[in-house]
């Protein structure tokens, strides 16, 4: 029992790992890069800092995740 | 009139904290959650994945509904966070627990997971004891990893490279696991209206 094609799905799977995974990373990026210049002792500057690094990190795995997943790695 | 106003200004000024009912809409969404894993056990145990695989994204879905519903209302709580991040813990460690039973997903690092997931639960306790107050264990790192944790479940409904994203799973939250377990057993504890502070509830 399906929903959709096995390409559709394919497709979909894709999307939303790949194309949400390097949005994120993107965004983790773009938030990194406002704290430059912040307070490095505070704990929440610091926190936020790692969270943001983490962020980049599994964004970067879902996009190698997908490419692997479509053959291209 | 001037002691009518006079009453409302003092009334503001002695006005006491915002006190947050438990039984709000918001925690209505986070509750609905659980509806979704018998829906998810039906299609695994028959082998339809794409079923599965909608089911857990309606799961993953409502995760993010709830904040938008908390913040419509205006029914943030501490307990309201503490009650999100136990239903992760318990809707994405049942999914994960189901997927290895079914063969779906690898034994060795759900088990990691696992038990990383079930150390960091724990902690949270102690933090809240720590703290003397219903507190939720505000971590940027962790509310991402919680976000591939329902990823992982998606991984292995798809099927989508399920022992590739497992195996990189497990070192990215161990280094998440054991940054929080620092700051929670070792950092000072914030104070209240800090992060990690949001409201008062009943």
């Amino acid at each position: 029992m399906t929903l959709v094609s096995d390409g559709t799905f394919r497709l979909l799977l894709s999307v939303i790992t790949g194309g949400v995974g390097g949005l994120w990373a993107i965004h983790d990026v773009v938030f990194i890069a406002r704290l430059r210049g912040a307070d490095r002792r505070d704990p929440l500057v610091a926190d936020q800092r790692f969270g943001y690094v983490m962020g980049i990190v599994i964004g970067m795995i879902g996009v190698v995740g997908t490419l692997r997943f479509n053959g291209v790695l | 009139m001037a002691t009518a106003a006079a009453g409302v200004a003092e009334a503001a000024t002695v006005a006491p904290p915002r006190v947050v009912s438990r039984w709000n809409p918001a925690n209505a969404v986070t509750a609905s959650r659980y509806l979704t894993l018998p829906f998810l056990w039906w299609a695994v145990d028959h082998g339809y994945h794409q079923y599965a695989t909608l089911f857990i994204i309606i799961c993953g879905l409502l995760d993010k509904l709830d904040g938008l519903v908390a913040k419509i209302f205006n029914c943030r709580s501490a307990f309201g966070e503490l009650f999100d991040a136990i239903t992760d813990g318990i809707c994405y460690g049942f999914g994960l627990i189901l997927v290895a039973a079914y063969g779906w997903a690898p034994v060795v690092p759900v088990v990691c997971v696992l038990a990383m997931g079930l150390a960091n639960t724990g902690l949270r306790f102690v933090y809240i004891k720590r703290a003397g107050r219903t507190v939720n264990f505000k971590s940027y790192a962790m509310e991402r990893i919680v976000g591939f944790t329902g990823y992982l479940i998606g991984f292995a409904t798809g099927p989508m490279e399920v022992t590739f994203f497992y195996w990189a799973f497990v070192p990215v939250m161990l280094v998440i696991v054991l940054h929080d377990t620092k700051r929670m057993l070792v950092d000072p504890v914030p104070g209240a209206g800090a992060a990690g502070v949001t409201g008062v509830n009943r």
